[in-house]
Order: C-alpha cells, then sequence, then structure tokens
C-alpha cells in the first residue's frame, strides 16, 4: 500500500466503529435507566447503598470476590440458574444501576451471589426495596408492586405455604426437611416454583439448620445448597457469613473458597465476650480467653453481601414464580405477622 | 525437499543483497540495541515474577489454606497480580520491544530519539510496579483487565504516551515507498492502543458509564487488548519473522491486506460474547457472537497466506528456533480463534461461561499464540543486538518443548475440565459444589502444566542473561537446534 492517509483512516475508523457500536449506542440505549417506582412514588427500585455497603463492595473488589463468584442470574431459558435458587427472575440492567464497579462476574468456582442477600433468615433481611416501602402506602398496584411489603416477594411464598404464620422456629424444621424430599421429585418446576420453599429463609432457628443438615449434605438433593457440616448459626445470616469468610471449610469440607482471617482480628477477652464474637468449633476455636471478632471492613463487607438482592421484580422481566400479582398480594399478608424487620 | 537446498544461512547475507545493505542493517541493529534491550530485560524480569505469582495462584486454588493469614497473598489479590504482571509487564513489554525493532528494520532508518523509548520504559515499568503493588495491597478497582488503581494507570498511558510519540516519529523519517504489511499491523497496535486504554479508563472511571454498561466496556476493553493490541503485534512479528528467516517473500500481498482490514474490522466488534446472557440487550451479544464467526475470514487467509509461504520450507523448523516458535504461534493463532468461535456459541457458552474455559480461551490467545510468536522474535533479535549467537541450541529445544507442552496441558486440562465443571453446573439435580470439585483434578492438571511453563521459562531467562552479559558464542553462523551437516549425511 502507498501512502499513509488511508492506512491511517482505516485503523481510526474500525475503532471508531467498535467503540461506537459496543459502547455509545448501548449506553444511549440503557445507559440512563431510572429506579423503578409505584404510580405514588413509593416502592422505589433499586435503590442507591450508602454507608457500610459502600465500603464492603470495595472490600469484595480489593480482595478478588469477583475472580470466583458472578451476580447475575440467566433466564430461564438460557441456563438453569433460577432452577438452583440464585434468583426468581433473571437479572435485568436496572438492577445494577447504582453500582460501581458492577460485579457481574465471569466464573463460578463458588455460587452466584446476585441474591445471597434475600436468601438470609427473614428478619436479618435488609432488602433495598423496604427502605421506601411505607407500609401504609397504597394497596398494591396492578400486581407489578408489591408496595406495602416488607419482605420481598421472593421470600414470600413460603410463609405463605406455612399458613401465613411463620412462627420462626416452630414450621420451619417442617419446611426444612420437606425441601429436600420434594425437589428432587419435581424436576422442571418452573411453573410452580413459587411453592417451593427456600430452606434457608424459611429456617431462622439454628435447631432448624442442624436438623437438616444430615439429610442435606451429601445427597444432590438440596441443589441450591451446599451440603452443610454445620454451625450454629442460620445459613446465609450475616454471622453464619462471618464464620464462612473465617473458615469456609469449618461449614463445607469440600469448600475451595480461601478463608479470609486477615479480616478478623483475635485478641483476649477483656471483661466480657463481645456480641458478634465467632462461634467457632473444633480447631478454628481460639484458646480459653480469647475470641475472634470481625474487623470494619469484614463487617462492611458482610453488610454488603446481605444487601445483594435481585428479589425485587422488575416490569420488564417475567418472575419465575408465575405472576408477579400473586406475591403482591400475598406478601403483605406474610409480612404483616412476621417480627418486624429492621426499618 | 533435500535439506541442502534450504537457505540455512542468515537471510540477509542472501547472495542478492549487496554489502552496503547488509552494513546497513548492522547499523539499524546497533542503533536499537540499548532501548530494544531495556524492554527485553524488563520483560523478562516480569515474565520470571509472573510465573513464580501463577504458581501461587494455581496451587492455591486447590488448596485454598495457603497463607490465609496474610492479606497481601490472598487468593483474590495474587491472581490479578499474575494476570496484570503478565498482560501488562510481560506481554506488552516485550512485545514493544520487538515492534521497536522492526519499525527500524522496516523504516529502514536509524533508530532516532532513544531517549523517548528508555523513558517510556523507565515509566512503563515504575506504571506496573505501583500497579501490582496496589493490587497486592487492596487497591484493585474491581475491573477485570483493568485492576491497576488509577495512580499506575496515569504512568502507564504517560509512558505509552512517550513510546507511540516515537512511533510516529520514526514513521516521519521513514525510506521507501512500499509500506511492509507488518508496518501496518503494527501501526495499527500503536494507535489502537492508546485509544482503547483511554476510552476505558474514561468510560469506567472518569465519566463512568451506567451500570451493567461498565461490564461492558470492560470487557469490550480486555477484548480489543488482546486482538488489537497482543493480537496485532503478534501476527505483525509473524508476517515479518516467516518470510525473513525462509528467506522468501509472503505468498500473496492481496491476501494480506484483505486478512488485515477484516481482522480490524470483526475482531474489534468481538468481546460481548463473553457476557452472553447476562443483563444486556439481546443485540450486543448476538453482534458480537457474529463478529467472532466472521473473524473467520482473517484466520483463514492470514493461516493459508503463512501456509502457502512456508510451503515446501517447513523442514526448516528443524533447525531455526525462530521459526519454530513463531510457525507454532501461528497455528496456535488459528486454534485460538476456531475455539473462541465454538465456546461463543449459545448452546456451548450455556455450559462454558462462567467456567475455566475461558481461562483456557485467555492463555490460548496471550501465551499460545502471542509468547510464543514474541519468543520467536527474540531468538532473531537478540544475537543482532549483542553480537553474540546463543550459546546452547539443547537449552532452546528445551525451552521449546516445555513451553509447547506446558501450554498444550495447560488448555486441554482447563478445556477439558471447564466443560464438565459446566455440564455439572448447569444440572441442576447435582449440587453445586460437585461442580467445583470436578473441576479439581484438572486444576492438579494444570499446576503441573505450570511446573513446565516455569522451567521453560527459568531456561529461557537463564539464557538471555548469559547473552546479556555478553557470554554467547562469537560465530557467524547463528544457532541452530539441529546440527545440519548430521541431518544431511543422514540422509532422506
Amino acid at each position: 500500500m502507498k501512502g499513509l492517509a488511508p492506512l491511517f483512516l482505516g485503523i481510526f475508523g474500525t475503532f471508531v466503529f467498535s467503540w461506537v457500536g459496543l459502547t455509545l449506542i448501548p449506553n444511549w440505549q440503557i445507559g440512563h435507566l431510572n429506579p423503578q417506582s409505584d404510580e405514588e412514588g413509593t416502592d422505589i427500585y433499586p435503590q442507591p447503598q450508602s454507608g457500610m455497603v459502600e465500603r464492603g463492595a470495595r472490600v469484595y473488589a480489593a480482595n478478588g470476590c469477583i475472580y470466583c463468584h458472578s451476580q447475575q442470574v440467566r433466564a430461564d431459558y438460557a441456563a438453569d440458574d433460577i432452577e438452583r435458587k440464585w434468583g426468581d427472575r433473571r437479572s435485568a440492567p436496572r438492577d445494577y444501576i447504582f453500582d460501581q464497579p458492577v460485579f457481574l462476574g465471569k466464573m463460578r468456582m463458588g455460587q452466584d451471589l446476585a441474591n445471597i442477600g434475600a436468601r438470609a433468615p427473614a428478619e436479618q433481611q435488609s432488602p433495598p426495596p423496604a427502605g421506601a416501602a411505607t407500609p401504609t402506602a397504597s394497596p398494591a398496584q396492578q400486581g407489578a408492586a408489591p408496595a406495602p411489603s416488607p419482605v420481598p416477594p421472593g421470600a414470600s411464598p413460603s410463609p405463605v405455604q406455612q399458613g401465613g404464620a411463620p412462627a420462626p422456629s416452630g414450621s420451619s424444621p417442617a419446611a426444612g426437611s420437606s425441601s429436600p424430599a420434594t425437589s428432587p421429585g419435581s424436576p422442571p418446576p418452573k411453573a410452580p416454583a413459587a411453592p417451593t420453599p427456600k430452606v434457608p429463609l424459611a429456617s431462622p432457628s439454628p435447631s432448624a439448620i442442624a436438623n437438616a443438615g444430615p439429610a442435606a449434605p451429601p445427597s444432590p438433593t438440596a441443589a441450591a445448597m451446599w451440603p452443610m457440616e454445620t454451625i450454629g448459626e442460620p445459613m446465609y445470616s450475616a454471622a453464619w457469613h462471618h464464620v464462612h469468610l473465617y473458615s469456609p471449610r469449618s461449614i463445607n469440607i469440600d469448600s475451595n473458597m480461601p478463608s479470609y482471617r486477615f479480616l478478623y482480628e483475635k485478641r483476649r477477652i477483656s471483661d466480657a465476650r463481645s456480641a458478634d464474637a465467632l462461634q467457632l468449633t473444633g480447631s478454628d476455636a481460639p484458646p480459653e480467653g480469647w475470641e475472634v471478632v470481625p474487623t470494619f471492613d469484614a463487617k462492611c463487607l458482610v453488610a454488603y453481601l446481605m444487601s445483594l438482592n435481585q428479589s425485587h421484580p422488575l416490569k420488564e422481566v417475567r418472575s419465575a414464580g408465575g405472576a408477579p400479582a400473586a406475591s403482591a398480594t400475598a406478601s403483605p399478608a406474610a409480612a404483616s405477622p412476621s417480627p418486624a424487620p429492621a426499618k | 525437499m533435500n535439506a541442502t537446498e534450504i537457505p540455512l544461512k542468515e537471510p540477509s547475507v542472501s547472495a542478492a543483497a549487496g554489502d552496503a545493505e547488509q552494513l546497513e542493517r548492522a547499523y539499524i541493529d546497533a542503533s536499537t540495541r540499548v532501548p530494544v534491550l531495556m524492554f527485553y530485560t524488563s520483560a523478562m524480569a516480569w515474565l520470571i515474577l509472573g510465573t513464580l505469582l501463577a504458581g501461587f495462584v494455581s496451587f492455591k486454588l486447590h488448596s485454598p489454606d495457603l497463607f490465609s493469614d496474610i492479606s497481601f497473598l490472598t487468593w483474590g489479590r495474587v491472581r490479578p497480580a499474575h494476570m496484570n504482571v503478565m498482560v501488562y509487564g510481560w506481554a506488552s513489554m516485550a512485545g514493544m520491544g520487538t515492534a521497536i525493532w522492526l519499525m527500524a528494520r522496516l523504516c529502514r532508518t536509524v533508530l532516532r530519539y532513544p531517549l523517548l523509548l528508555v523513558a517510556g520504559a523507565g515509566f512503563w515499568n515504575l506504571g506496573v510496579l505501583l500497579g501490582v503493588g496496589g493490587i497486592l495491597l487492596g487497591d484493585s478497582t474491581g475491573y477485570q483487565w483493568l485492576e491497576f488503581p488509577h495512580y499506575a494507570a496515569i504512568i502507564l498511558f504517560v509512558a505509552y504516551t512517550l513510546v507511540v510519540s516515537w512511533a510516529v516519529l520514526m514513521f516521519r523519517y521513514r525510506r521507501g515507498e512500499q509500506i511492509y504489511i507488518t508496518q501496518w499491523y503494527l501501526l495499527g497496535a500503536f494507535l489502537w492502543f492508546p485509544w482503547l486504554y483511554a476510552a476505558g479508563q474514561l468510560m469506567l472511571f472518569v465519566v463512568p458509564v451506567q451500570g451493567v454498561l461498565q461490564s461492558a466496556v470492560g470487557w469490550w476493553y480486555a477484548n480489543n487488548l488482546l486482538f488489537l493490541w497482543f493480537g496485532a503485534i503478534g501476527l505483525g512479528t509473524a508476517y515479518y519473522m516467516i518470510p525473513k528467516v525462509i528467506g522468501r517473500p509472503v505468498y500473496s500481498y492481496h491476501l494480506a491486506t484483505i486478512g488485515f482490514w477484516t481482522y480490524a474490522l470483526f475482531s474489534s466488534w468481538t468481546g460481548m460474547q463473553r457476557l452472553v446472557d447476562g443483563p444486556f440487550p439481546a443485540w450486543m451479544i448476538t453482534a458480537s457472537i457474529a463478529a467472532t464467526i466472521l473473524t473467520m475470514i482473517p484466520v483463514a487467509t492470514v493461516g493459508l497466506n503463512h501456509h502457502m509461504t512456508m510451503q515446501g520450507y517447513f523442514p526448516l523448523m528443524r533447525y531455526s528456533p525462530t521459526l519454530r516458535f513463531t510457525v507454532f504461534g501461528a497455528m496456535s493463532y488459528t486454534i485460538f480463534s476456531v475455539i473462541g468461535v465454538l465456546i461463543s456459541l449459545r448452546s456451548v457458552a450455556r455450559y462454558v461461561n462462567f467456567t475455566q474455559a475461558s481461562i483456557a480461551y485467555s492463555h490460548l490467545g496471550l501465551y499460545a499464540f502471542f509468547t510464543m510468536v514474541i519468543f520467536g522474535s527474540m531468538y532473531y533479535i537478540v544475537p543482532r543486538l549483542v553480537g553474540r549467537e546463543w550459546r546452547y541450541a539443547s537449552l532452546i529445544k528445551l525451552h521449546f518443548w516445555a513451553s509447547a507442552y506446558g501450554i498444550g496441558l495447560m488448555t486441554l486440562m482447563l478445556l477439558a475440565g471447564g466443560f464438565l465443571q459446566g455440564a455439572n453446573m448447569e444440572n441442576p439435580s447435582l449440587a453445586f459444589s460437585e461442580s467445583t470439585e470436578t473441576v479439581l483434578p484438572y486444576l492438579r492438571g494444570r499446576s503441573l502444566s505450570g511446573i513446565l511453563l516455569a522451567a521453560s521459562h527459568f531456561i529461557f531467562a537463564y539464557h538471555f542473561g548469559l547473552m546479556l552479559l555478553g557470554l554467547g558464542r562469537t560465530s557467524t553462523v547463528p544457532t541452530f537446534l539441529n546440527p545440519v551437516e548430521a541431518e544431511t549425511s543422514g540422509g532422506h
């Protein structure tokens, strides 16, 4: 080829073509989304996070959690993420509008975390939608907006199934033990997925987990969760996350997650054992007179994990659990008797 | 063909070339000596560091309790440190070293403004050092391939500006009307990289785009870095080295033109296929899958061109280290692209999207293709810079076989393990942990391949060190892998 100009223009042109096509046009299309709300302007989802959650996201980035954990639920026709109970619906661009950085992830050496906060025991959930949902606000509008529900609809089916009165410790062992039994029988539980109880969600009592444990571990039945050599904490609760981060193999012997001991401090007990000291057993337990407490970073990281919750319905996405309307009407009933969630 | 007919002599001493031309080349080579060796030496140091980090990462993945008390040795920090050392420390610096030397040769002028390059190399090293330190201390940005904190990114950009302004200046001083195909690729790489890097940094950190688009920008950057930066340098180098070593022009200039422009057009549109089924408009992903399939056009033209150039000269790979490494790399480029197409198809991506198979893909591109081509070019260039020939043919052979078997084993392990991992992950009747347990034996196999690769790098670094210290052979004949006389007397 002769002359530099055509070469230069070609090099420049191909680059601009790709830049416009793959970044500018998508930015024009989905780069300026607003949170969704109902007609009264309440029940806003998603909402910006702040404070400990924001700092927790930085801890998540700094320690490379993204190299093993994704945060996206693929649609039911594309993959089995929903069947694995990683979410009720596929993730949508709107779920991430306040995230920076976004941790979509490219590897699953560990579970998907898009809804890890939604899987926490009910009283510990801090779902983003709850923040703005004034319980006395509008009656559910058009099905899409379960406005008055402080509990995200993803959480609602199980209390409903248990008769609307989820006395936390009483009914949950039943749910816990029934789940492994029912799920293998329904390999494609797509349509009636809603009634399938989420075990960790419905079983806030330590003993419930301990009971469910032996049934769950090696069997392939409980597809959504790991085999548990369990500890005393309810699964996916804040305390559970701390123990899991400190010593992953005390919870699942086969886990190959690194342990994050450097986020915890081992110290001598001064007068009384602190409230947030970790309940450790076996070889992980500190010697007599010592305790292991989370550093501020560890607390922020767990706060961030607990905030991950995409269970709020979105108008543009079909939820797997049938029409959103069903959960919208059901959830107020389920929510009212539950121990009032913080805020 | 009979080995005696093969022009095994150093190609620049071909009968047609006059003494004046030969002298001119030697003069140009001498002028590139300091900057190119500086880039190469730094790259070698990063390669060794990156290898050590890789070993740590690989072992820790199946032995996770190692050093769990130490924050900067946690897996999630060492992994990006390894990746960035290899991408920005080793591959970019070695690639720039080769590109600089090629630029000077192909512009047929002595290297001017060497200080620009020396300063560029210095700043680049500083940038990588700060960036890797930042990652280990917990300053990672959290965007894959762009983990360097902003203070390191700025220094890298300054360093790069120095190098690219040198490249543009060199182009102004070039002699001769014809712009050889290698120069197209090199000019493309030199110009694409700063735009890419600036666009990535701007859209993620300065005026961040909203939500999931950050991931789109991130993978757009990462993929284009792979194709438009490393791929372009690698292909350009192969277009120079293969014809040069066998002493024969490129088979078809027309094919080369088609290959270049289709490569620029289609490969720059890939990237979104890595986000398949994610929360994006479907057209973005489909467009990238289509572009990935269309990259078969440049792959076919480039592959055909190299093959026809090599036709009848393949036996030379027995002797020339440069040719052996370069042809291995060029063939890997084809394999890399074909696998890229396969794993981007939606029906396959469903299984391999979140598995180790994507690691295999990156290693095929960055190592089996790019790094092997660069190794080949270093075997050609370094003797011309230090005035000595490589000391031990046996070490070169060891280097080649350890690298080739190492990367082959790693790719096989990660691909097979990734497919099984994905198949188990997509089987909801199995617990999730089954999928990670399935892949563990393959990860152990990968660690084994890592030992091979580490051995090959240490061997090469030792050999390179000997050359730097002036301990190479003093000879007018380049070091052949196998003695030429013995082969011919053995008869065919």
